[in-house]
C-alpha cells in the first residue's frame, strides 16, 4: 500500500464535541413514550431468610403501576454463567445486592416511595465473608443444593515438569499477594428501558457492551417467561463507559422486562450512584500464591501460582477470569514450566464481572512483583533479568501461543532509556525506579465459538457511506478508527464515513467489546468490506471513463486513472451512473471477519489470539518516609501496538489505563466488612482526580502485525496491566520495603517502614 | 420524596425574621453540604432560607486585623494578597478545599457551622484566634471560634441565628502561620488529619528576623533547625490545632506550652508534636487508622510549625519545604 493519509493521523474522536457540549443522547436522557419508572428493592443483610415480604401498602401508592416480586418470575429461571442467580429473589437473600422486589411507577420518586412501603421481615443468619473460610471442611453451604462452596470450575494449567525444574532451579522465590475488589466508576451509571410491542417483541434501550450476546440472554428470558419465538432488537444509547461491567446481562435489566410485560408499558431502570457502587460487579479480588525460579544466569525455569477468588454468591464473568490469567502466567516472559491452580469461592460478599485487562492486572501484579524478588536474590539488575526473558517473534509459548509480532525488548529498552534507570535504580534513600510487562490478546480472543464481527457498507448517490458494524463504542473510539480505515480504504475524506454502530436490527452481529479486540477485529471487517465495495465502485467508474478498473484509485474522493492523467471523476458521479441506468445498482458490500484463532483445548491450551500485544511501564517514584505517601515523579508507558491507527486515540488509551492503574496500585479499594460496603462513593472510593494525574509519557512502539488492520493490534486494556507492580517495585527500590497487597496505602507503606526500623 | 420551599430574602433581618416563622427551615448559603444532606435523606427541611442575595454577608475587609462576611466564598478568600501573606494558614486551607468548583459556590461561613470534624477551615480559624459574630432572634453576640464548635454537626448556635461574620487579630510582622491537609488525593479529599499552627518569634538580641537564607538550602529540615537553635529564635506565642482527631476541630493547648517562651531548636519541635499527639483521642475509620492519625499529628506539627517559620524568615517566597511534602 502505498503512503496513508487518514489511517496513522491524529483525529479527534468524533463523539467528544456532543459530549463535551452536552448534546450526547444517554440512556439517562433517553424517554419513551407512556414509560415508567421502575426501582429495586435490595436485601438489608448479606444473609438471611426472608420470613415475610408484604407489599400491599406498595402496591395501593398513588401512581404504583406494578409490584413485582420472585412469584412473579419463573420459578426455575435463573441468570449468569453458572445460572445461579434468579433475578428476584426468595427464601435466603446471600448478600446485600440481592434484589427482592421491584416496583413500576409514573415517576421515580412515587417508585422509590412505594419501595419504603414494602414491609420485610428477615431472620439474620450468620455469613462467611472470607474465601479461605468458606473453602474450609463443614464450612455453612451459601447454595445449599451444592456439595461445596468452591466452584465447580476447571482452572488448570500444566506446561512442562514444574516440580523437576525447582530442583534444578538455582534461586526460588515464594510469596503471597493480593489484590481488593475495584469498581469501573463509569460515568455513565447502569440503565435500560424495557419495551414491548404489541407482538410482545422486546425492544431494549440499553449500554450494553454485548448487544448481540445480551440479544440471545434475553430471548432466552422471554422463552423462559412463555413468550416463544420473539423478537428482541437492542438499541444502545450513547454508553458513559463500561470496562467490562457491561458485559454480562443483570438482575435489573430482567425486572424491567418483567415490569414492562406486566404493565404493558415501557419501563426504564436507572441506578443511583449509590447503586452503582454495590450493586454492579467489581474486578474479582484475588489471593495468590506464587513461586518463580531461575538458573544461575537468570534465566527463567519455573512458574508456579495458586491463586484464591472470593467469587460472592452468585456468578458472573469474573469466575472465569483465571482463563486469561494464564495468558501472562504461562507466556509472560519465557518460561518453560508452568503451574496454576485457581479456585473461586461462594461468600456472602458482592459478586464480580470482567474489568479492564480481565484478571490479567492481578496476576501481572504478583508476577511481576516476584520477578524482582528474584531478581534481587539472583543479583541481577531486574531490568537485566527482563531482558533477558523477553518473549520474542517466533516463539511458542508453553501455552502454545504463536508470538508473531512482538516488541517486548524495544519496549523495556524505551523504559530504560526515557526513566535513565541506570543512573537511577539502585540508589535507596526515598526515591526509586521500577518497572513491571504485560502480554495481552491483541488479536480477538476465541472465547467463543465465534470470535467474528461483520460489517455491512453502503453508498449513496453522492459519494458518502454508510457503515453498519457490530461493534459497540463504549467511549474507546471504535467509530473513528472504523471510519478512519473506511475513508483509507475507500480514499474518501473521513467526514464522508457515517457509522452506525448501535442497533442490532440494523448491525450485524458482533461477539462484542471485550478482550481489547475492536480495533483488530472490527478493524478488520470493515476493511474487508471496504476493500469489496472500493473494487465495485472501480468497475462502476471503469464503465464510465472507459478505463480498465485495475488502472483506478480512488483519492479525495475522485476517482482517477493511474496511467492517464484525463481520465477522473469525482466519487458521486460514478456512483449516480451506476444507479440511474436500466438495470443500475447501488453499491453495498458485506464482510464477517472471523480471525484465525483458537479455542483453548481442555487442557487450557491453544492459539487464543492471532496476535498479542506488549508494554513495558517504568516509574520513577518518591516516597515520604515519615507519612509513607508515595508520590510519582515520572511514568513512562512503553507499548508494543502494531500500528498506531490513530496516534491520539492510542495515547488516550494508554493515559487512561495508565491512570486507572495508578488507582489500583495506590488508591482504589471497595471496602466490604461482613457483607457490607462502607465506601460505596466518590469522597471514600478514592479514584484519582484530574490533580492527580502524574507525568506520564506514553511511547508508541510498531511491529507492524501482519494479520492487524494496517498492521494494528489491540490497545484498550493494556494501559493498565503492569501500573501496579512498576510502582509497587520503584517502592521497593527507594525505601526497601515490599507491599503485597492492593492498593498500597501511606498506612501500608509506613508500617512497614516502621517494621524494617524495628528489625534494621 | 422531600419538597421545600425556596426563599431568597436581600437582608440579615429578613432572614433572621423568616427562620423565626417558618416551620422546619435552614439556611443555605453555598448548599454544598445542605444538599448532600438533603440527598443522603439526613435532612429533610421544609423550607430553606438562602444567605446568597444578602450583600451584608459578603466582605474581606483588612483595614484593622481580618474581617470577613459569612457567605464570602473559598475562592475569594483564597484569591485575596494579604489574606495569603498574614493569615498563611486560612489560605493553606482553602486553595486544597473541594476543587475549584466548589470553592467558586462554598461559603467559609457554611464550612464552619456545618461543623464537620474535618472542616478544613476550623483548625486555621483556631490558631488565628478567631471570633464568630453572630445575629439571632435576641440579637448579635461574639463567640470565640474555640467555644464555637462543640461536636460534630453541633455548634453554640442558638435556634435561628446566624453567622454574619468573622474577625481575626492582626498579628505583628513576626508571626507566621502554615495548615497541612493530609489527604490520599490531590482534590476533592477531605482530610485523614488537619494540622494549623501560628507562631510569633524574636531574636533574643531583637535583631531582625527575616530576610535569612536558612531555607534557601537543600539541607535536610533537621539541620537547618540545628542552625537556627544557635540564632536562639525565641517563641514568643504559640498556637497549634488538629482536625479529625476529636468530635471537633480542637487546640493542642498542652503542646502550645510547650513551646511558649522556648528557643527553636529540632528537639523543641519534636517534643511539641508528641506532646500534641498525647492529646488528641483519633479513631479508625475507613479513612484512617488511629495509629496512623497519631503518627501523623507528631510529623505534620513539626512541618507545620517549620512552614509558620519559613513564612517569617521570607514571608515573599514559595514555600520551600513544600519541596520535601
Ligand atoms: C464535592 C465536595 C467536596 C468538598 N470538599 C471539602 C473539603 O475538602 N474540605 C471541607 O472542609 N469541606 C468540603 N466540602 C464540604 C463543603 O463544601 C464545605 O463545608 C463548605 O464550606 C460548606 O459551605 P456552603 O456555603 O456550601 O454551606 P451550606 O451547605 O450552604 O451550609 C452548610 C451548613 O451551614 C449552615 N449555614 C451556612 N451558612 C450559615 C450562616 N451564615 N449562618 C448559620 N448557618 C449557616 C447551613 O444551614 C448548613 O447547616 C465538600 C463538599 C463537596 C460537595
Amino acid at each position: 500500500m502505498n503512503s496513508l493519509t487518514t489511517v496513522g493521523q491524529k483525529i479527534p474522536k468524533r463523539d467528544a464535541p456532543p459530549k463535551a457540549i452536552g448534546a450526547a443522547v444517554y440512556i439517562q436522557d433517553m424517554k419513551v413514550p407512556g414509560m415508567l419508572h421502575g426501582k429495586i428493592l435490595y436485601s438489608k443483610h448479606p444473609h438471611a431468610r426472608i420470613l415475610k415480604l408484604d407489599t400491599s401498602r406498595a402496591e395501593k401508592l398513588a401512581g404504583v403501576r406494578a409490584v413485582i416480586t420472585a412469584a412473579d418470575m419463573p420459578s426455575t429461571f435463573r441468570i449468569g454463567v453458572m445460572k445461579d442467580n434468579p433475578p428476584l429473589k426468595t427464601g435466603k437473600v446471600l448478600s446485600i445486592r440481592d434484589e427482592i422486589a421491584a416496583v413500576a411507577a409514573t415517576s421515580p420518586e412515587i417508585a422509590e416511595e412505594a419501595l419504603s412501603l414494602i414491609e420485610v421481615e428477615y431472620e439474620v443468619l450468620p455469613g462467611i465473608f472470607d474465601p479461605i473460610e468458606a473453602m474450609k471442611e463443614g464450612a455453612m453451604l451459601l447454595h445449599e443444593e451444592t456439595k461445596s462452596n468452591v466452584l465447580k470450575l476447571p482452572w488448570k494449567l500444566v506446561c512442562g515438569d514444574v516440580e523437576a525444574a525447582k530442583k534444578e532451579a538455582v534461586f526460588i522465590v515464594e510469596d503471597t499477594f493480593s489484590t481488593p475488589w475495584v469498581t469501573h466508576c463509569c460515568l455513565g451509571t447502569s440503565g435500560c428501558i424495557a419495551q414491548f410491542d404489541t407482538n410482545n417483541n422486546l425492544t431494549m434501550y440499553s449500554n450494553t457492551q454485548i448487544p448481540s450476546l445480551a440479544q440471545n440472554d434475553y430471548i432466552e428470558a422471554l422463552n423462559a417467561f412463555g413468550l416463544k419465538n420473539k423478537r428482541v432488537r437492542i438499541v444502545q444509547c450513547v454508553i458513559g463507559g463500561g470496562f467490562g461491567s457491561k458485559l454480562d446481562t443483570y438482575s435489573y435489566e430482567y425486572i424491567a422486562i418483567r415490569l414492562s410485560l406486566k404493565t404493558r408499558k415501557p419501563v426504564k431502570i436507572i441506578f443511583s450512584r449509590e447503586e452503582e457502587f454495590f450493586a454492579t460487579s467489581p474486578r474479582q479480588c484475588t489471593i495468590t500464591k506464587i513461586s518463580h525460579g531461575c538458573d544461575r544466569e537468570g534465566r527463567l525455569m519455573f512458574r508456579e501460582i495458586e491463586m484464591v477468588l472470593d467469587n460472592g454468591a452468585y456468578t458472573s464473568w469474573g469466575a472465569t477470569t483465571p482463563s486469561v490469567m494464564m495468558l501472562p502466567i504461562s507466556s509472560l516472559y519465557k518460561v518453560p514450566n508452568v503451574k496454576y491452580t485457581a479456585k473461586c469461592v461462594y461468600t456472602n460478599n458482592t459478586y464480580s464481572q470482567a474489568m479492564r485487562g480481565y484478571g490479567n492486572p492481578q496476576a501481572t501484579f504478583a508476577i511481576e512483583s516476584s520477578l524482582d524478588q528474584l531478581a534481587e536474590i539472583a543479583g541481577i539488575d531486574p531490568y537485566e533479568l527482563r531482558l533477558k526473558n523477553a518473549n520474542e517473534p517466533g516463539e511458542v509459548t508453553p501455552q502454545r501461543f504463536k508470538i508473531t509480532s512482538c516488541g517486548m525488548k524495544e519496549c523495556i529498552e524505551e523504559v530504560v532509556k526515557r526513566l535513565n534507570w541506570k543512573g537511577k535504580h539502585g540508589r535507596g534513600a526515598g526515591r526509586g525506579v521500577g518497572m513491571a510487562s504485560l502480554i495481552h490478546v491483541g488479536g480477538g480472543a476465541r472465547v467463543y465459538k465465534s470470535d467474528g464481527c461483520g460489517t455491512i457498507i453502503k453508498m449513496d448517490d453522492f459519494g458518502k457511506v454508510d457503515v453498519f458494524t457490530g461493534a459497540s463504542d463504549i467511549g474507546q473510539g471504535s467509530e473513528t478508527i472504523i471510519a478512519q480505515i473506511v475513508a483509507e480504504v475507500l480514499g474518501i475524506p473521513i467526514d464522508d464515513v457515517n457509522v452506525i454502530n448501535n442497533d442490532t436490527d440494523i448491525c450485524p452481529w458482533d461477539v462484542g467489546v471485550h478482550a481489547s479486540r475492536t480495533t483488530f477485529v472490527a478493524g478488520n471487517a470493515a476493511l474487508g468490506a471496504a476493500l469489496k465495495i472500493k473494487s465495485q465502485v472501480l468497475e462502476a467508474a471503469a464503465k464510465l471513463l472507459e478505463e480498465d478498473p485495475a488502472y483506478l484509485d480512488i483519492k479525495n474522493g475522485i476517482v482517477f486513472s493511474t496511467r492517464n492523467k484525463e481520465k477522473s471523476t469525482p466519487l458521486g458521479k460514478a456512483l449516480r451512473k451506476a444507479h440511474y441506468t436500466l438495470g443500475g445498482k447501488m453499491l453495498m458490500a458485506e464482510y464477517f471477519y472471523d480471525p484465525k484463532n483458537e479455542n483453548f483445548d481442555k487442557e487450557f491450551k491453544g492459539n487464543l489470539s492471532v496476535s498479542y500485544a506488549y508494554g513495558t511501564h517504568g516509574v520513577e517514584v518518591e516516597v515520604d518516609k515519615e507519612t509513607g505517601q508515595v508520590k510519582i515523579l515520572d511514568y513512562v508507558a512503553a507499548h508494543d501496538v502494531g500500528k498506531a491507527i490513530n496516534p491520539l486515540l492510542l495515547e488516550g488509551q494508554i493515559y487512561g489505563g495508565g491512570l486507572q492503574g495508578v488507582g489500583y496500585a495506590l488508591g482504589e479499594k471497595m471496602v466490604y466488612v461482613n457483607g457490607e460496603l462502607k465506601n460505596g462513593n466518590f469522597l471514600d472510593y478514592k479514584i484519582p482526580t484530574a490533580k492527580d494525574v502524574p507525568p506520564m509519557q506514553a511511547v508508541i512502539v510498531e511491529t507492524d502485525e501482519k494479520d492487524g488492520p494496517f498492521g494494528a493490534k489491540g490497545i484498550g486494556e493494556p494501559g493498565l496491566v503492569p501500573t501496579a507492580p512498576a510502582i509497587a517495585n520503584a517502592i521497593y527500590d527507594a525505601v526497601g520495603v515490599r507491599i503485597k497487597d492492593l492498593p498500597i496505602t501511606p498506612e501500608k507503606v509506613l508500617k512497614a517502614l516502621k517494621g524494617k526500623e524495628k528489625i534494621g | 420524596m422531600n419538597r421545600y420551599d425556596y426563599h431568597q430574602p436581600g437582608t440579615i433581618e429578613e432572614a433572621v425574621g423568616l427562620m423565626a416563622i417558618l416551620d422546619d427551615a435552614k439556611y443555605i448559603a453555598g448548599g454544598t453540604d445542605v444538599m448532600v444532606l438533603i440527598r443522603q435523606k439526613k435532612l429533610k427541611p421544609k423550607n430553606l432560607i438562602s444567605l446568597r442575595n444578602i450583600k451584608d454577608l459578603v466582605y474581606i475587609d483588612t483595614a484593622k486585623g481580618l474581617r470577613f462576611g459569612a457567605a464570602t466564598t473559598h475562592s475569594a478568600i483564597d484569591n485575596h494578597d494579604i489574606i495569603r501573606r498574614n493569615y498563611s494558614a486560612l489560605t493553606d486551607a482553602t486553595s486544597h478545599l473541594g476543587s475549584l468548583q466548589i470553592r467558586n459556590v462554598a461559603t467559609i461561613g457554611g464550612n464552619i457551622c456545618n461543623a464537620a470534624p474535618s472542616a478544613d477551615t476550623a483548625c486555621p480559624l483556631l490558631v488565628l484566634d478567631a471570633v464568630v459574630s453572630v445575629v439571632g432572634p435576641k440579637g448579635a453576640r461574639d463567640i470565640a471560634v474555640d467555644d464555637f464548635f462543640q461536636g460534630p454537626g453541633k455548634t453554640a448556635l442558638a435556634h435561628g441565628e446566624l453567622v454574619k461574620g468573622l474577625s481575626i487579630p492582626s498579628f505583628g510582622e513576626n508571626t507566621g502561620s502554615a495548615y497541612i491537609k493530609h489527604t490520599r488525593r490531590q482534590a476533592m479529599d477531605l482530610p485523614i488529619l488537619g494540622v494549623a499552627t501560628r507562631i510569633t518569634l524574636s531574636m533574643k538580641n531583637g535583631a531582625e528576623v527575616r530576610c535569612r537564607d536558612m531555607f534557601c538550602t537543600i539541607d535536610s529540615i533537621s539541620n537547618i533547625l540545628a542552625k537556627l537553635k544557635e540564632e536562639e529564635l525565641k517563641i514568643d506565642e504559640a498556637r497549634i490545632a488538629m482536625g479529625v482527631v476529636a468530635p471537633r476541630p480542637m487546640r493542642a493547648k498542652k503542646a502550645e506550652a510547650v513551646l511558649t517562651g522556648k528557643v527553636v531548636s529540632p528537639e523543641l519541635f519534636e517534643e511539641a508534636g508528641n506532646v500534641a499527639a498525647s492529646e488528641a483521642q483519633p479513631r479508625d475509620s475507613i479513612r484512617g487508622e488511629a495509629w496512623y492519625r497519631s503518627e501523623m499529628i507528631k510529623v505534620l506539627v513539626k512541618r507545620a510549625l517549620i512552614k509558620s517559620m519559613d513564612r517569617i524568615i521570607r514571608p515573599d517566597e514559595a514555600i520551600y519545604p513544600e519541596r520535601l511534602w
